[in-house]
Parts: C-alpha cells; structure tokens; sequence
C-alpha cells in the first residue's frame, strides 16, 4: 500500500457541515418529557397488546396502531448483556463495563442500558435490576435522565419469563 | 419487442406536503400513508411479498436510514426488502424488474424524506462533484440557473416564456388537493418576483417539501382483482448523463430523449404528442422547455390541442425530495384510473410519465402508462 499523499496538491479537505435539527415527533415527546418527570412510558399494541418502550404509534409485528400509553415501574430484568473491555469514545466509564437489554416488567421489549454498583463479573441473564435515574431538577428530558439500572438484590427471573422478551 | 410481464399501478396513497411536519418522525409520517394505500387497495400486509423504498441518508442525517421504516412498512416477519438511495420512482422501476425477473407479484414502494430537519442545500451540493462543483458552493437552484441560462441563450426563450409555463402550472397546481403551492399566479404576477439566481426568479422555483409516499404494484392476474381500473405500465426507461456539468450539454436533455424513445418503442406509442396526459419531473419553468423539447412537445405554454401537460401542477408546485418522482407516477395512475378529481383529463388512456435525479436533469426515467394491457 502507498502512504496517503502529503502534498496539497494531491488532495483536498472538505469539511462537510450537515447541521440537522431532528424533531422527536408528538409521541416519542412525550415519552421523553415522561423521563423527565421520572416516569418511563411504553404504549400498547390494539390488537396483540404487546407494549413496547419507548413508545411507538405502530405495532412493528402487528402493525396495529398503539395507541393507548402505558406507564411502566422502573425495575425489570437484564435478558442479554456484553461486557465492554475497550474505551469508547465520548465516554468516560470504568473498564469493564456491562450494557445490557432491560426488559421492563410489563414491557414486551427491551430498553438498552448500562449495569452499574456491581461487577461486571456478578451480571447475569436474569439478573433483576432497577433504575437509577439523575437527581431531581437535574432532568432534562432524555434518555440519559437513567443514569443506568442496578441490581437489587432479589433471585434472579426464570429463563422463560424473559426468553421472549430479548 | 420482447414480450414482457403486465405490472401495473393499482393504488397510491401520500401524506400531505408540507414545508415541515414538527409532530411526526419520518416513520409516523409513513405509518398511515402504508396503511391507506393497502386499504385503498383492499389489501393485508401478507398480501404483498416484496416492498422497496426510496429515500436519503443525507436528507435524513442518519445512515441506513431507510431501515428506520421497515417497522412500518411491515418487515415482520422478514420479508424481501431493497432499497434506493434514489427518489422512490427508481425503487418502483426497481420493483417492475423484479416482476419481469418472476420475482414477486404484489408489491409496495415507498418513499420518505424529512427535508425540513436537514439542511436540502447543503445536501444537494454534496451531489457535485467534490473538486472542482462542489467546492465552489453550487446548490440546486444555481445549477438549475445554470441549465436555465444556457437554455435560453440557444433557444430565444425570454423571461416571459418562463413565466408563462411556471404560471400554466401554478393553476394546475391550485386545484390539486394534494399539492403544496396551492395559489394560482398570472405571468406577470410571477415576473413581479425578485431573481432567486438568475434567470430564475422565486416564483419559478419548486419549494422543497416533505411527505411521505406509498404505492402498489402488481402483475397481471392479481392487479384486475386489487384494482378496478389498473395503470398498466407499457414501457419504461432511464438514462444517465456525466456528472461534470460542463461535460455535457446543460440546454438539452438527452437523457431523456433517449430514454423516451425507448420507452415509447417498448409501449407502442409513437410520439408524447400521442398520449392524453404528460407529467414532468421538472422543477422549473426551464427544465419544463428543456424536457418538452427532449420529448417533442410543444415549447410554449400557450400551444394548443395535444396531451394534458402537468395536470398535477408539476413539481414545480412541490418538491418533496425522494417523493417527487413517484408522486409523478402517481399523477399518471390518478389520472388513468379515474381518481385525479376535479383535474381529471376526461377519456384519458395513455399518459406519458416523467421524472428526474441529480442536478440539471442529469438523470431521467420515462414510462408510459396505459389502460389497457400492452403484451397479450
């Protein structure tokens, strides 16, 4: 392989400037301004009643609308998780570090989010957890308002009642 | 000609359009338009075996951008999707090779772009090439003077001509429910307008806006039974030309040219001038000369008898990019199965379709569509 050129005259730099302005849509708004009040909302599917979180106008399985909202407690189940190894950039988190997919209990999918206050090693599938959420006025309406989820303490969920839910 | 498949149009639906939908995601935009297209179509999702969208990375400001759909447009359980990062009138070409190849029979194309989160000016720049186009800060509507400029300086045509036809279609344009510009304007009311890049006033320029499309497709033997009166496709094609600007000739389109003929010799017509309805992809009164030209029709706004040009009000009336295209398609399906309204070309059978990709018409499709089954 040749070395990248070096002389100016061989190249050039475009700096791209895309600017986007994404809107979150009505539905979606809502769930985020929930987060803010410390409440996590999913919305239910009309035909299966599946619920899904973060909440969707449509069923994806079903295409049933979905349009009834539901509000979902804070703990659920840790189904499938990775333990990361390797720093990432844009974030400052101790090595290994675990992501997990939370399913809610009520939720019919699963959120991702970190597992934090344990070891990576004591992370297992059907490890109980609940949220851990940024302090009160310090909320802004985003995911990020759970800071990450916790175990707590409890026996671990059967296998089954979360092998549909990964 | 090789005889080949009967496909046709069998059902269309759009979300309005609009300069910006603050209240819904590309996806909830879609959502409906799916669902009432199928319905129009008495049709369920497993109904159809085969779906394909067209849409941008770059005017969504995300990548694999149209697998944020999937969710709606039903890929559950998977299903054959594809996908062009192309107005969504190529995924519905797309989908006719796909039933010529035996390959599916109901199918359904989509298109989706959310112009107004992004910046469309930057994003159309990005189509030039980078050295020596794009670097110098030419969009869309500069290219389109460009094109414009060089058109008139061969042609005779006055700013007055301009006018005229951006006029003809802005009353078009005002009895189309479906469009954006919804106002008629006289010539000398559009004269009036100050240069956007001359010698293109504002007034002759297409605003860019978002929607969301969904249209049905299916082979003969399932479309009579989907749809009562069926738009056949009875010929199609599309030519590319060279992206440098200056390596062709910005006054003609011969892409386009070549692409017609190919696609009337495919459906048996012999000329434009022979079909009842003409819809262009163009976006201004320029490109509208340029394309007649390339097709044989007349240049002036004012010439009469011969097909129904832009009916629809063109995409000089809206221009929601990755839809713009195939809402053209669309206009020959309403016009042919009796669903175009009060705008309605009475006894049309033929209609003559157009539409466009990249700057200064440098890519054109043409189809024709009929009432009537081109191969027996």
């Amino acid at each position: 392989m040749s070395e990248p050129p070096k002389e100016r005259v061989k190249y050039i730099d475009t700096n791209l400037n895309l600017p986007y302005h994404y809107y979150a849509g009505d539905y979606k708004a809502l769930y985020l301004r929930a987060l803010r009040d410390k409440k996590i909302l999913g919305s239910r599917c009309s035909k299966t009643g599946k619920v899904f979180v973060p909440p969707v106008i449509a069923s994806p399985e079903s295409l049933a609308p979905c349009d009834e909202l539901v509000e979902l407690p804070h703990r659920g189940i840790v189904t499938t998780f990775c333990v990361v190894n390797v720093p990432v950039i844009g974030r400052e988190i101790e090595i290994p570090y675990v992501v997990a997919s939370v399913a809610l209990d009520g939720a019919d999918v699963s959120l991702y989010s970190l597992i934090q206050e344990c070891a990576a090693a004591d992370v297992r599938m059907g490890t109980r957890v609940e949220a851990v959420w940024k302090p009160d006025g310090e909320r802004q309406g985003d995911h990020t308002d759970i800071r990450y989820f916790r175990p707590t303490g409890e026996p671990d969920a059967p296998f089954e009642s979360f092998i549909h839910r990964l | 000609m090789t005889k080949l498949r009967n496909v046709a149009v069998v059902g269309f639906a759009q979300a309005p359009i609009v300069a910006a939908d603050e209240h819904h995601t590309g996806p909830e935009m879609l959502y409906p338009v799916v669902q009432a297209a199928l319905e129009s179509a008495g049709l369920e999702r497993s109904d159809v075996d085969y779906q394909c969208a067209g849409s941008s990375d770059y005017v969504d400001g995300r990548a694999f951008s149209f697998s944020q759909v999937l969710e709606v447009m039903g890929a559950w359980p998977p299903v054959q999707d594809s996908h062009v990062e192309m107005d969504a009138i190529w995924a519905a070409h797309l989908v006719w090779v796909k039933m010529q190849a035996g390959e599916t029979e109901v199918a359904i194309v989509c298109g989706f772009g959310k112009t107004s989160e992004g910046s469309p000016a930057h994003v159309l720049n990005l189509q030039l090439e980078p050295f020596y186009a794009a670097a110098i800060g030419l969009d869309a509507a500069s290219t389109a003077a460009l094109q414009a400029s060089a058109y008139m300086a061969r042609s005779g045509a006055d700013d007055r001509a301009l006018a005229e036809i951006a006029s003809k279609n802005r009353a078009a344009g005002a009895k189309n429910p479906d469009g954006q510009l919804r106002e008629a304007a006289t010539p000398e009311q559009l004269m009036a307008t100050p240069w956007a890049v001359k010698p293109l006033r504002e007034g002759y320029l297409a605003p860019i806006g978002e929607t969301a499309t969904c249209m049905v497709l299916a082979v003969e033997g399932r479309a009579e039974k989907i749809c009562d009166r069926p738009a056949w496709i009875q010929g199609v094609d599309h030519r590319i030309e060279l992206q440098a600007l200056g390596a062709r000739d910005l006054a003609r389109s011969e892409s386009t040219t070549l692409a017609a003929r190919n696609a009337f010799e495919m459906a048996g017509l012999a000329s434009a001038s022979a079909a009842d309805v003409v819809e262009l992809g163009s976006t201004n009164p320029a490109e509208e000369l340029i394309l007649r030209e390339a097709l044989g029709l007349p240049a002036s706004a004012r010439a009469q008898g011969g097909p129904a040009i832009n009916p629809s009000g063109s995409a000089q009336c809206a221009n929601p990019l990755m839809n713009t295209g195939l809402l053209r398609l669309a206009e020959g399906f309403r016009q042919l199965s009796g669903r175009a309204g009060e705008r309605g070309v009475p006894g049309a059978k033929r209609a003559v379709v157009h539409a466009s990709a990249g700057h200064g018409l440098q890519q054109n499709i043409v189809w024709v569509l009929g009432t009537e089954r081109r191969w027996s």
